[in-house]
């Protein structure tokens, strides 16, 4: 049990909802050509990150466990793009060719990506996840959505088990012979499996209507906008505001401007 | 006393063809705690869907004064609980707070009445300090304390309880029992399908005895019912006793808090 809440889990989860997803938004519909803003995004990300309990360290693991995905899927965009040719490879009769617009569409996968996770891990890692189903429901979110989140959070941990004793109780009694049979027996595992799901959902809602469920989620937990809620999304805004508009640059330009000026006097 | 439930000619059948319940007619008193027994696979649980209204039996129930019907069952179910014999169906929330909460948040109590309510069937199954856990995460014991918390949280006049003892230790059977002598003394109804013959020594006042025939076949006094040994041995309640002293192995009758000598 952590004796302080960092800022960032005492916040609202609707403010942490709006803002990060307002910053994300503005990352992905940022050319990639502007570096200087990534940069710039990535400057805000830590900053956030400042403010929560977690170490560099735990962020940077979970970050290096989700990025290999994206890599994996990014890998392949600089070959099969069309486009002015800035490389290509040629063994034989195969020609690879990487173009200019590959490596950028490349680029631009992995720089938004990554930050976006970076953002995300920050995010789960300060918000629980009933806390953030509380936060989009307050937000008007279609409550059959966030009902089925809801159950899936709950349950899918409970159906996996399940198929794992199915797997183990079939393994137990599988001696590696007649492989076609054993089709049949993983086709007979999913009907199975299948049965018991939808079963447990009539279950669990005969549990809901005899608890009085009448279609509404009604919750305990009233969350409030605070003083540090308004304060956090006044500065993500202001935040983006600057470097959407490119006024960091134009501050930077003014300075180099000056600099001039200065020398010329 | 007042008679609280009254079944009488209930029938119900499966949509797959299955009989689940024939021709069952009982009745139970306010206040008084009913075991109700049988073999697996005799009706039971099939009972207490029928009761709370979830399945729709051909005959007549009464709870309460009011005949169950589609117009009276919202009133019946605010107050009826039922735990279910799966703790897993009966904790769907995220935490256990939403999961103790679900019920007084639908009955119309405000924020702070359901947090009270909700504190209060904490403290009673001893789970303080759990609120903000995962359902998931807990163990088997603690899945079922809490199953039993999300109804008491509604403060119901009759609790059904679907094998509540099934997959605890001894230590936290006790514990339950205990539980069960609290609400006893609060004047709650309490039906509870159990197999458990040294559970219903404990608690019963009366004994319901379901057979084969998915009917009751015996209805009376604990004392009565337990100490009827050929009708708990036609049912399959209890068993030949075989056990071992060293070399010799010896069959005798099943009797429970009784250790006999040999
Ligand atoms: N969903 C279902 N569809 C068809 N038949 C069912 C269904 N559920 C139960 N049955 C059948 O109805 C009968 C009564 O089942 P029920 O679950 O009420 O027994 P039970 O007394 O609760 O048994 P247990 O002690 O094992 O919990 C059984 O023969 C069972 O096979
Ligand atoms: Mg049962």
């Amino acid at each position: 049990m952590k004796l302080t809440n960092s800022l960032l889990e005492k916040l609202d989860p609707r403010t942490k909802i709006i803002s990060f997803l307002a910053i994300m938004l503005c990352m992905i519909l940022t050319p990639i050509t502007r570096m200087r803003d990534f940069g710039l995004y990535f400057l805000l990300i830590l900053a956030i990150g400042f403010f929560s309990n977690i170490t560099p360290r735990q962020i940077l693991k979970k970050v290096c466990i989700l990025i290999p995905f994206v890599l994996f899927i990014a890998m392949f965009v600089p070959f099969v793009k069309e486009g002015n040719v800035c490389w290509s490879l040629e063994i034989t009769h195969w020609k690879l060719d990487i173009t200019y617009e590959g490596v950028w569409t490349f680029l631009n996968i992995i720089v938004k990506s990554s930050l976006s996770i970076f953002l995300l891990v920050i995010a789960n890692a300060t918000t629980t996840f009933s806390d953030f189903l509380k936060g989009l429901d307050m937000l008007r979110v279609p409550r059959l959505l966030v009902m089925l989140m809801s159950f899936m959070y709950r349950y899918i941990f409970v159906l996996i088990d399940e198929a794992r004793k199915l797997m183990r109780a079939r393994s137990l009694r599988y001696f590696g012979s007649r492989y076609k049979e054993q089709f049949r027996a993983m086709g007979y595992m999913i009907g199975v499996l299948f049965i018991r799901t939808f079963e447990r959902a009539e279950r669990i809602y005969s549990a809901m209507i005899i608890r009085g469920f009448s279609g509404e989620i009604l919750s305990v937990k009233r969350f409030r906008f605070s003083t540090m809620d308004i304060l956090f999304m006044v500065g993500i805004i202001v935040s983006l505001v600057c470097i959407v508009s490119g006024l960091v640059n134009k501050i930077e330009h003014m300075r180099v401007s000056g600099a001039h000026l200065w020398q010329g006097l | 006393m007042a008679r609280i439930i009254k079944v009488s000619n209930l029938n119900y059948r499966y949509p797959d063809g299955t009989t689940g319940l024939n021709d069952v007619s009982f009745e139970v008193e306010e206040g008084e705690t009913m075991v109700i027994l049988g073999a697996n696979g005799t009706g039971k649980s099939t009972l207490f869907m029928n009761l709370t209204g979830i399945l729709d039996g051909d005959g007549h129930i009464e709870v309460m004064g009011l005949l169950l019907n589609k117009i009276n069952l919202k009133n019946i179910r605010r107050g009826m609980g039922m735990v279910f014999q799966n703790p897993d169906d009966q904790l769907f929330c995220p935490t256990v707070m939403d999961d103790v909460s679900f019920g007084p948040l639908n009955l119309g109590l405000d924020a702070n009445q359901v947090t009270e309510a909700s504190q209060k069937a904490l403290a009673l199954v001893d789970l303080q300090g759990y609120e903000s856990r995962t359902s998931y995460h807990l163990s088997f014991g603690e899945k079922k304390r809490a199953a039993i918390a999300t109804v008491l949280s509604m403060n119901p006049r009759i609790l059904l309880l679907d094998e509540p003892t099934s997959g605890l230790d001894p230590r936290s059977i006790s514990k339950f029992i205990n539980i069960l002598y609290t609400l006893k003394s609060q004047g709650k109804t309490l039906l509870i399908v159990t197999h458990d013959l040294f559970l219903t020594q404990e608690i019963a006042d009366r004994v319901l005895v379901f057979s084969e025939e998915k009917r009751p076949v015996a209805i009376g006094n604990y004392k009565e019912i337990l100490n009827n040994y050929d009708l708990l041995l036609k049912n399959n309640l209890v068993h030949q006793h075989r056990h071992r002293h060293d070399a010799v192995v010896h069959e005798h009758e099943h009797q429970h808090g009784y250790i006999h000598k040999h």
